[in-house]
C-alpha cells in the first residue's frame, strides 16, 4: 500500500503530493515499484491545522476518482476516519477505507456496506482523531489491541460489510508510546491468529525515530527491519512510503516464509 | 519522565530528576512523623503505604512492581524518592481523582495535615500539556498563563491562590496536577510559606515545577 497523502503537512516529505499534478505523479511512481494498493489521505495524523469535512472532501475524492479513471483496477484506499469523506471517496471509486482512528465515526462502516467496499479496523486506544498519546498505559497492550479490532470487525460485518473485505491494524503509534508500538510489533502474530488479515502502518514512525534515535528521513532501515518481522509474523499489507524497499522486504520474507517462489532459481541447478 | 528506565538509554532529564530528588532530601532533612505522598489517579483513596512503581502499563517488557502492591504513576513514582532517599520511616500514599471539588481536595489536604504532628507532604503534580506545538495536547495558549498563576503562588507562598484555580480550565489544558495542588493548598490551611524553586520549565511541552515549600516563612 502506497501512500499519497494530499496534505502540506504530513510528518514525512511535507506537502510533496499536496499539488495535484505531483500527486499523480506519485501515484504512477508508487504503482510502478510495485504497490497494490494507493492510500490516498487528506488529513494527517498530527494536531495541527483544523481540516473540515468538506476540505477534506475537496482534497481527496476528485482524486480517487481520477486515479480510478487513470487505473481502472488498482485497489484505492481512502485514509480518513469521517462517513462524509468515505461516501465521498467511494462515490467516486475508491475501494478501501482506512480508518486510522479505532473506529470514532461509527457510520463510516455503514458507508463501507452500503458501497461493497472494504474497511480497516483499528486500535486507537480510544483517542480522538489527531490527539497525540498522553501517559497511555495498559494493562496489556496487546489484549487491547485484540479486544478493539476484532470487536470493530464484528461491528462492521453486523453493519453488513463483507467480511473477506475487513482488515484489522493495531495502528502503531496511535495512543501507544514506543514501546507500545514495540510490543505489538514483537507480537504481532497475536493479531494474524485470529484469521483477519493484518495491515501493518509503520513507514518511518516515532517509535522507530525514537527507537533508533534519527529523524524521519533516516528511518528507512528501521522501517525495514520492522517490516521484515511483520512479515515474518504473517502481516498481509504494509503502509508504505518507500515502495521499492518494501515490496523487496515482504517478497525476501515470503520466499523465507515458503509462500513465493524465488524469482528465478538456476544457480546450482544447471 | 521521572522513571529513568522508561525513557531508554538516553537519561532525556537528568537535571528534573535531580531536583527532585533534591527536594525529597530537603523534604525529609528535619525529620517528619510522616510523609504523605498525593497524586492524581482514577479515583479518590487511600493506598497501601508499601504500594511500589509500577511502569510495565507504560514500558511492556521491562520490570515490574517490586516489593510491594502497584500504586498510580505519581505516587508509585514519589514512593520511589522516599525509598531512593533511603527514607524509612511512616509513609501514607494518597490519590485524588482528577476532577475531584476544590473544596473536597482542600479538605483532604487539612485532614492529611493533622495525622501527624509533623506532616511533610510530597505533592507530585504536573502542569499544562499543552504549551506548544509538539506538546502531548497540541499547543493551547491559555496554558501558559495558567501555568504562570502557578508558578507565582508557589514562588510567593501565597498558596490560597492555588484553590481559585478554576478545574475545567485545567482539565482542558490537559493540567493534571490541578487537584494535588489543591491538596496542598488545603494542607497549607492559609498560612504561607518560603520557597525554593528547584526547575521551572516546560521541555517536552508541558509544565514540570519543582519546588520545596516550608510553612510559616
Amino acid at each position: 500500500m502506497g501512500i499519497v497523502n494530499r496534505t502540506p503537512d504530513s510528518f514525512f516529505r511535507p506537502g510533496v503530493t499536496w499539488d495535484e499534478q505531483a500527486a499523480m505523479v506519485r501515484v504512477d511512481e508508487v504503482i510502478a515499484e510495485g504497490a497494490d494498493i494507493v492510500d490516498v489521505g487528506g488529513i494527517p495524523a498530527a494536531p495541527g491545522t483544523e481540516v473540515h469535512v468538506a476540505e477534506e472532501i475537496r482534497r481527496t475524492a476528485a482524486f480517487v476518482a481520477a486515479i480510478r479513471a487513470r487505473y481502472p483496477d488498482v485497489v484505492i484506499s481512502v485514509d480518513t476516519w469521517r462517513h462524509e469523506t468515505g461516501r465521498a471517496a467511494c462515490e467516486a471509486g475508491a475501494d478501501l477505507l482506512n480508518d486510522s482512528w479505532g473506529g470514532f465515526d461509527e457510520r463510516l462502516a455503514d458507508v463501507a456496506a452500503q458501497f461493497g467496499v472494504g474497511i480497516v479496523c483499528s486500535h486507537a486506544g480510544g483517542q480522538r482523531p489527531r490527539t497525540r498519546p498522553f501517559r497511555v498505559a495498559y494493562a496489556d497492550v496487546m489484549a487491547d489491541v485484540l479486544d478493539q479490532t476484532t470487536r470493530l470487525a464484528d461491528r462492521a460485518v453486523a453493519a453488513g460489510v463483507q467480511p473477506e473485505r475487513i482488515i484489522i491494524d493495531a495502528a502503531h503509534d496511535f495512543g501507544k508510546n514506543t514501546w507500545h508500538s514495540l510490543e505489538v510489533t514483537r507480537r504481532l502474530a497475536e493479531m494474524t491468529q485470529t484469521g483477519w488479515p493484518v495491515l501493518v502502518s509503520l513507514s518511518n514512525k516515532d517509535f522507530i525515530g525514537e527507537t533508533l534515535n534519527l529523524p524521519p528521513e533516516q528511518r528507512l532501515p528501521g522501517t525495514l527491519a520492522a517490516t521484515s518481522v511483520c512479515a515474518w509474523l504473517g502481516a498481509r499489507i504494509f503502509r508504505v512510503h518507500q515502495v521499492t524497499e518494501s515490496r523487496q522486504v515482504v517478497d525476501m520474507v515470503a520466499a523465507i516464509r515458503g509462500d513465493r517462489p524465488p524469482a528465478r532459481a538456476v544457480r546450482g541447478l544447471a | 519522565m521521572l522513571a529513568r528506565e522508561l525513557t531508554g538509554a538516553d537519561p532525556v532529564a537528568p537535571a528534573l530528576r535531580q531536583a527532585c530528588l533534591d527536594a525529597t532530601a530537603e523534604l525529609l532533612a528535619d525529620g517528619p512523623d510522616l510523609v504523605a505522598v498525593v497524586g492524581v489517579a482514577a479515583k479518590t483513596r487511600a493506598w497501601p503505604p508499601g504500594g511500589c512503581l509500577d511502569v510495565t502499563a507504560y514500558g511492556p517488557g521491562l520490570a515490574g512492581a517490586s516489593g510491594g502492591p502497584p500504586v498510580p504513576l505519581p505516587l508509585g513514582l514519589g514512593a520511589r524518592l522516599l525509598d531512593q532517599a533511603g527514607y524509612s520511616g511512616r509513609r501514607e500514599l494518597q490519590s485524588v481523582a482528577e476532577p475531584e471539588r476544590t473544596s473536597t481536595c482542600a479538605a483532604l489536604g487539612a485532614r492529611l495535615a493533622r495525622n501527624a504532628a509533623r506532616v511533610a507532604l510530597l505533592v507530585m503534580a504536573d502542569g499544562s500539556a499543552r504549551r506548544g506545538l509538539k506538546a502531548p495536547g497540541y499547543l493551547d495558549e491559555r496554558s501558559v498563563p495558567f501555568d504562570a498563576t502557578v508558578e507565582r503562588a508557589v514562588r510567593t507562598g501565597d498558596l490560597a491562590a492555588l484553590l481559585a484555580l478554576d478545574p475545567l480550565l485545567a482539565s482542558e489544558l490537559m493540567a493534571t496536577g490541578r487537584a494535588s495542588w489543591q491538596v496542598l493548598a488545603g494542607a497549607m490551611n492559609g498560612h504561607r510559606s518560603t520557597t525554593e524553586v528547584r526547575y521551572c520549565d516546560d521541555p517536552f511541552g508541558v509544565a514540570y515545577l519543582v519546588a520545596s515549600l516550608r510553612p510559616g516563612g
